[in-house]
């Protein structure tokens, strides 16, 4: 079976891109160069097509209710018009699936989960129905999705969107058939922008003609490792619960129900997610880390260069009861071991407000 | 992208380059593969003295996002070392082939039979990706 293409393929391959296959889609990696893109990001402003990623709409009387119900995180304390990050848990408290949840009203919420989870997302979600008076659709086919990233995005969506209102970060709006929201994957400022497919062809035409850099999966893979950002399938899978990628903070067990809620009440942790920075060599995904003795405590989840800080940093399971006391991490690279500094903040502070 | 391919230079299917002055072969990495590589940030090359193997890795290059292996493209001892280009590695990025790694003393010049041509290594680029 061929892979999925975005409607945007056709975009990508004018521009150059370098496509490789990602979660059964084929998705541009990089067009001029990674470094390029990522300082576009992270000084100015760049382009990715995320059309691949899922979208469901959850409408009824009692969508809000159920959708909180499904979360861990707290849906029904968020305000209208808000954007909230949460788990999705199964009853044992493993992650089925990171997404972020768009709550237009009470009635209307939306649902944007990974590309590579969306059936298996569906599926759950919607055996979950059972009892709750709303409707669940899949209308993944439907949206193109851009995320606009970077500290100049407002300036320059404006020049599209004249009417287009500076809302707060982690908030969203719809207009007319597009739907803008101030969220990300890199850190920095930005808005996600979700529209019909020709209206997304259209608006990735604008913002390319306006100097917005294209930028690919491989520097977003290197933005949102910079800013600690878990990634599903490496920091997160179906194995390990919330309290085991450090997020324990989307857990609110002051909500009356949720699914999971027994499971995460003694907040259980097989493992600490660590940030590692190293001054020589570069950590990639499955390299084992080692303490002062040598003994293999852990792996690495993520692991790059930055081209922020031009060193390599990574994200790194260690065995909750091999976390040494000492705080010394070496990584094996290669057969050799490459000393790690234990970092308590994100490695790169985005300017996200 | 347009890559270039020397016609005075040997190559193989792993995407080194080889140039022979008598016994003594001088190694990099193609344009095409700095080209596919990206921006490289990161060289692994033996040391002076190292005896290499046809076919084996010797090496690594690295860019932000991958990790290649080198692969030994004739088998003798490593003579010298482009040390320079540990610490700028991103310079094979501009001139793949002003960028060498290293210069082995051949052990047996029979293998440079086994290399390829310009015009094979650009058939072999042009029809494998």
């Amino acid at each position: 079976m061929s892979n999925f293409k975005t409607h945007l393929y056709d975009e990508h391959l004018k521009l150059n891109a370098k496509i490789v296959p990602f979660a059964g889609w084929d998705m541009p990696v990089q067009y001029t160069s990674v470094k390029e893109e990522v300082s576009a990001v992270r000084n100015s402003v760049g382009v990715f097509d995320v059309s691949h990623m899922g979208e469901f709409f959850v409408t009824g009387p009692d969508a809000l209710k159920f959708v909180d119900y499904i979360l861990t995180n707290d849906i029904s304390a968020a305000e209208v018009g808000k954007a909230i990050y949460s788990p999705l848990c199964r009853e044992n408290g493993t992650v089925i699936d990171d997404l972020i949840v768009y709550k237009f009203s009470n009635e209307r919420l939306l649902i944007c989960v990974n590309a590579s989870n969306i059936e298996k997302d569906f599926t759950w979600i919607k055996s979950k129905l059972g009892g709750f008076n709303c409707e669940l659709v899949n209308k993944s086919d439907d949206y193109s999705l851009l995320a606009v990233q970077g500290p100049k995005t407002y300036e320059t969506l404006v020049k599209v969107f004249p009417d287009l209102e500076n809302i707060s970060y982690y908030s969203v709006i719809e207009k007319g058939s597009f739907i803008f929201a101030r969220t990300g994957y890199t850190g920095e400022d930005g808005f996600e922008v979700f529209g019909s497919h020709q209206e997304i062809i259209e608006l990735w035409g604008k913002l390319i003609a306006l100097g917005v850099t294209p930028c690919g999966l491989a520097s977003r893979d290197v933005l949102r490792l910079e800013v600690c950002f878990p990634l599903y399938g490496h920091e997160l899978d179906d194995n390990v619960t919330p309290y085991d990628a450090t997020l324990g903070w989307t857990v609110k067990h002051t909500k009356e129900n949720f699914i999971g809620k027994d499971a995460l009440t003694n907040k259980p942790t097989k493992y600490k997610l660590v940030k590692l920075l190293l001054d020589k060599g570069i950590p990639r995904d499955g390299y084992p880390v080692v303490n002062a003795q040598g003994e293999n405590i852990g792996v690495v989840t993520s692991g790059t260069m930055s081209v922020t800080l031009n060193k390599g940093i990574a994200l790194a399971r260690i065995d909750v009861d091999k976390v040494p006391a000492d705080d010394v991490f070496l990584i094996d690279i290669r057969n050799k071991h490459y000393p790690a500094q234990l970092v308590k903040k994100s490695f790169v502070t985005g300017g996200h407000k | 992208m347009a890559t270039n391919y020397p016609a005075n230079l040997k190559y193989t299917k792993e995407h080194e380059w080889v140039s022979v002055e008598g016994d003594v072969a001088t190694i990099g990495i193609t344009d095409f593969a700095q080209s596919a590589l990206g921006d490289i940030v990161f060289l692994e090359t033996p040391d002076v003295g190292t005896k290499l193997s046809a076919g084996a890795t010797f090496g690594v290059v690295e860019s932000i996002k991958s990790v290649s292996d080198l692969y030994a493209p004739v088998s003798g001892e490593v003579i010298e070392k482009n040390s320079d280009l540990e610490g700028s590695p991103e310079e094979i990025n501009s001139d793949a082939y002003a960028s060498w790694l290293i210069k082995v003393k051949l052990s047996d010049t029979n293998e440079l039979n086994n290399l390829l041509s310009a015009a094979d290594y650009e058939n072999f680029c042009n029809s494998s990706h």
